[in-house]
């Protein structure tokens, strides 16, 4: 056992140390590898950057409430008298006596993208300083909060970021009125940093929506308490409403407005891992072809069938881990935080940043390896099977 | 004289440059070969055989002095009118054959008349009739790694003269032979020069060769030193 | 024999380099064709025809709601042909997550307006008459396998109905199709006055207004025409062309055309490298043969040319393949997709674009060896062994 495992590194550590004869070959093979892996980890990182952007902005301990049915936001509808009905459900947390409750307004606006120039939609949220205060996790960066009953808004870092004429201290035309951006707020880049926010009663009466809410938050007394919200919700006739903890929230939105591209990663990935395999094929073969002679004469001094195969085959997995580092090295410094937008389930701009994680580097690999295991298994069989007669010397 | 001159060649010199060496192969020399002649060229390995042969088929090119063929200088053609001199006018033989293993024996002899304006019919017949000469009509379908090293160098010489030109430069083809295969070669050569008045030079190791041809030059540091048949 | 049949022979010498080869290329054009394919129709709605429709949306942003007496108000301004509107359904079939592309209309200036939607006069007329019925794209009907003459639940995750019951129930009266639009072939119409009759909410208000102006050189000032006639109204409005309004909304989804051409580029990288290094590597092998045609006469172009239609021939021959895949495959997956690209057919400028790609390709490829194979030195190519 030994004895082939010496056999097998020497064959081996020979096979490498030969790559730079057929350098470009060889390169050509770790530059097919590289770009799948690269367009692999890109569509990945993307994928992933979307998905936290919109699952790592809910809280376990926020319920929200939707109409039945309505599944976002934007198609949502709350009455007053519904808000009113909230504030005395069990389970909500209370903080001088007054229930943790957010009832919130949330249009749609025009902004203008900084990356083509066209217009796109913005979420403006209406709601109260208690609204703000829901968010455990919000802080603001630039400037202050806006004050009750004024047109001032705060915009979430994402918005400054992709979005002209946000800038704090900007003043936009939003309705029918002027609007002042007073401050800045950061979020960790989640969904909610895509957002405006101004105070809901202006916010009502600017856009003609007295007494009309599309959503209700409450702050829960712990995430234990959800079902007793909800038993309380099922319970009254005049409360149609669809009750989820946040995380729930977001991470349904999460998965329905993942679109047709970021599905695209694995199954373009792999077609193109097709076509690096055959280069890796060639490559494999035409030096099995080239060492003709160095195998036949290694056989004819002693060496077995095994390690000749393990030696071509460890050339091939070579190639293909050089490949796959090129390849994540490469996606990691071109596309890691690299921030994109685009629509969500709620109609409005997701700004998101391109993740690229050791998982998801992993899995890119573990795509490289396969890729060098199939592209040196059978060159390897032909290396192990072929006679020794013929191939001595003669040529 | 009265015969045309195949090949004439005036103070020809040949060097190879390699780096900062500098290999003088010929200094001077001078050759004439008849229209018509039948000569063997010998001499140590490494005495300029091939490269003699290569300058007189036109693939490479000499230092100074000049080569004439049939009265006209070829040394200062260019490549494309080389190849269209060779085409025309000259068949090579090699030790290895050099056949295309793509190819058919009929499709390797036919090769050549690629180069000529000749029709598919006129092209079949000159095979046909080339390949008939060299005694292997019946193996027109054949691919080269199917025939024995006689029979590739029999087609590789259909091959050299389905064209019909006029001289044939054959370095060492009997040198990878037995001694009747190569025998039967070179009764080919000799009946190439005789009945269809080609002028063959061989380039050879082999002295049983000399035994074939009309003269025999000895080629030695670069000189030759003439001596001729003994029959 | 001739030329052709040398470059065929040379092609086929190594029957697995040359498979392998034309796998890497088919994978390079299959995605080609496929990727550009679902580009073409995912930005379709740009071209055809609405560059001379304009479209009128609220200025706050196009969700936002106009009265639905505006389209009366715009039709009296001069220039302006007619005037039709529409508002999103937020309709569904089953699966609540899989929105139908569904709007309320007014049918009859619907079709005035869309004047390249295509259907049967009985149809046409079944459709007008019965307010309960619903126009369906001809790629939508497709999918679901609906009919003239079926009824179909849907429901809306944004209306809800006055009688309280969870769907409507709509009659099919017409499969259409639009051939210069093919994206319209998804949408569903339904009637805005049964919209309109059955809605707790929502009721005469519309989502935007679409019309046709006499000529599209008039687009710009009739356009402003409009929004000052509602400047300083209760809704103030935005105008433009159906153009431009689609491109703003494609580019909402992100950058498509980015993406694929970054994913194609790649693909084609990967094989210029493979191909390109596997030709100078094949003819390296001939070099001794290169030197024998070259003694027998073949000058250094006609070695070039050989060289150039054997790299030329392998990748045609990868790109047909490929692009052949790709149709079929688009043709396959337009069914199974939802919404923008659902349209997507192979058409002959992304075939023809391909086969351009390919000739590049082939060049490109053969020029090292090709260069090499001309130059080559028939002294050097015979010594060497
Ligand atoms: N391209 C070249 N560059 C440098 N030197 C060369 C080149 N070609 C030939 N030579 C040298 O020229 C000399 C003559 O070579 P050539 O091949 O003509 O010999 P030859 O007589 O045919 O020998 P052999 O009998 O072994 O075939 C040799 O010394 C060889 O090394
Ligand atoms: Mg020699």
């Amino acid at each position: 056992m030994g004895r082939v495992i010496s056999q097998v590194t020497a064959i081996a550590s020979m096979n490498i140390r030969s790559i730079p004869q057929r350098l470009w070959m060889s390169l050509s093979t770790v530059v097919a590898i590289a770009l799948v892996v690269a367009v692999l980890l890109a569509f990945l990182a993307m994928g992933n950057g979307f998905r936290q952007a919109q699952s790592s902005a809910g809280a376990e301990d926020i319920a929200i409430m939707l109409r039945d049915g309505a599944q976002t936001e934007i198609n949502s509808a709350v009455t007053r008298e519904q808000a009113d009905l909230i504030e005395e459900a069990p389970g909500i947390a209370r903080e001088n006596g007054r229930p943790l409750v957010s009832a919130e307004l949330y249009v749609i606006v025009d902004g203008t993208s900084r990356a083509n120039g066209l217009r796109a939609n913005l979420p403006l949220r209406g709601l109260a300083l208690g609204g703000v205060a829901l968010r455990h996790d919000v802080r603001i960066a630039e400037g202050r909060l806006f004050q009750t009953g004024t047109n001032e808004i705060v915009v979430g870092r994402s918005v400054t970021r992709e979005f002209a004429g946000f800038d704090l201290g900007k003043t936009m035309r939003l309705g029918q009125s002027v609007w002042t951006v007073v401050g800045v707020f950061e979020d960790g880049g989640t969904v909610r940093e895509s957002e405006l926010w101004g105070d809901v009663g202006v916010v009502q009466s600017v856009f003609k929506r007295a007494n009309f809410f599309q959503t209700i938050r409450a702050r829960l007394q712990s995430p234990r308490s959800l079902p007793a919200l909800k038993a309380y919700v099922d319970a009254d006739p005049r409360l149609k409403f669809a009750v989820q903890s946040e995380t729930e929230y977001f991470s349904e939105q999460a998965k329905q407005s993942s679109n047709l591209i970021q599905k695209l990663g694995w199954p373009l990935a792999i077609i193109m891992a097709i076509g690096a395999l055959a280069g890796a094929l060639n490559t494999m073969y035409s030096s099995v072809a080239s060492r003709g002679t160095e195998i036949a004469t290694l056989r004819a001094i002693g060496f077995g069938r095994i390690p000749t195969f393990a030696g071509t085959l460890a050339e091939a997995l070579t190639l293909a881990v050089i490949g796959g580092g090129v390849g994540i090295i490469a996606a990691t410094l071109l596309f890691q935080g690299y921030s994109a937008s685009t629509l969500s389930a709620n109609f409005t701009q997701v700004v998101f940043t391109f993740k690229v994680t050791p998982a998801l580097c992993v899995s890119a690999l573990v795509l490289a390896l396969i890729v060098g295991l199939i592209g040196g298994i059978f060159p390897a069989f032909r290396a192990a099977r072929q006679p020794i007669v013929g191939m001595l010397g003669d040529q | 004289m009265s015969d045309p001159f195949s090949f004439q060649l005036r103070q020809v010199s040949k060097r190879f440059v390699k780096g900062k060496e500098t290999i003088t192969i010929f200094d001077g020399l001078d050759l004439d070969i008849p229209a018509g002649d039948f000569v063997a060229i010998m001499g140590p390995s490494g005495s300029g055989k091939t490269t003699l042969l290569n300058l007189l088929g036109g693939i490479d090119h000499v230092t100074s002095g000049e080569i004439l063929f049939d009265d006209r200088r070829v040394d200062t053609l260019t490549e494309n009118q080389l190849s269209a001199w060779r085409a025309a006018n000259v068949g090579f033989i090699f030790q290895f054959y050099n056949l295309m293993p793509v190819l058919t024996a009929a499709q390797n002899v036919e090769l050549p008349l690629l180069l000529t304006n000749l029709g598919r019919k006129e092209r079949r017949t000159n095979v046909a009739t080339a390949l008939e000469l060299v005694g292997l009509s019946d193996r027109a379908a054949h691919y080269p790694r199917e025939m024995s090293g006689g029979q590739q160098q029999r087609v590789a010489i259909a091959r050299a003269i389905v064209s019909d030109p006029q001289v044939l430069l054959c370095d060492e083809p009997t040198g990878d032979l037995d001694r009747s295969t190569a025998d039967e070669v070179l009764g080919i050569l000799k009946l190439l020069n005789q009945e269809h008045g080609k002028t063959v030079v061989v380039v050879t190791h082999d002295p049983e060769v000399t035994r074939h041809t009309r003269r025999t030059l000895h080629l030695n540091k670069g000189v030759f030193e003439e001596k001729t048949a003994l029959a | 024999m001739n030329q052709a049949l040398l470059v065929a022979k040379n092609l086929s010498r190594r029957k697995l380099r040359t498979s392998l080869m034309l796998v890497a290329i088919f994978i390079a054009f299959f995605l080609y064709g496929a990727l550009e394919c679902f580009n073409r129709a995912f930005h379709s709605s740009e071209n055809s025809g609405a560059a001379e429709r304009l479209v009128t949306v609220n200025r706050i942003n196009f969700t936002m709601p106009l009265p639905v007496n505006y389209a009366g108000r715009v039709r009296q301004v001069e220039g302006v042909t007619s005037v039709s509107y529409q508002s999103w359904f937020g309709g569904y079939y089953q699966d609540q997550r899989q929105p139908l592309f569904m709007f309320a209309v007014d049918p009859v200036s619907y079709l005035e307006v869309y004047s390249g939607i295509q259907l049967p006069a009985e149809q046409r007329r079944a459709w007008l008459t019965n307010r309960s019925a619903v126009a369906v794209g001809k790629t939508t009907a497709a999918k679901y396998g609906w009919k003239v003459g079926d009824r179909v639940p849907i429901a809306s995750n944004i209306y809800l109905r006055k009688d309280g019951a969870k769907a409507w129930e709509f009659d099919i009266a017409a499969i259409f199709s639009d051939p210069d639009d093919t994206a319209r072939e998804g949408l569903i119409m339904m009637s805005h006055d049964y919209f309109d009759e059955t809605v707790t909410f929502g009721r005469d208000q519309v989502n935007m207004l679409v019309f046709s102006t006499v000529s599209p050189k008039r687009n710009d000032e009739i356009a402003k025409a409009v929004d000052a006639l509602f400047a300083n109204s209760e809704a103030e409005t935005s105008t433009d062309t159906a153009a431009a309004f689609n491109r703003a909304f494609v580019a909402q989804l992100g950058n498509i055309a980015l993406i694929i051409t970054l994913v194609v580029a790649t693909a084609f990288a990967a094989i210029l490298m493979i191909v390109g290094n596997t030709m100078v590597m094949a003819v390296r092998e001939r070099t001794r043969e290169i030197g024998v045609l070259k003694t027998l006469g073949f000058r250094g172009s006609t070695i070039l040319s050989q060289i150039l239609a054997e790299s030329l021939l392998l990748a045609l021959l990868g790109a047909v393949l490929g692009l052949g895949a790709a149709t079929l495959a688009v043709a396959a997956a337009g069914k199974f997709i939802q919404g923008f690209g659902s349209n997507m057919n192979m058409t002959a400028g992304v075939f023809l674009g391909g086969v351009g790609w390919a000739l590049l390709l082939g060049l490109v490829t053969g020029a090292v060896p090709a260069w090499s194979g001309m130059r080559l030195q028939i002294a050097t190519a015979l010594g060497r062994r």
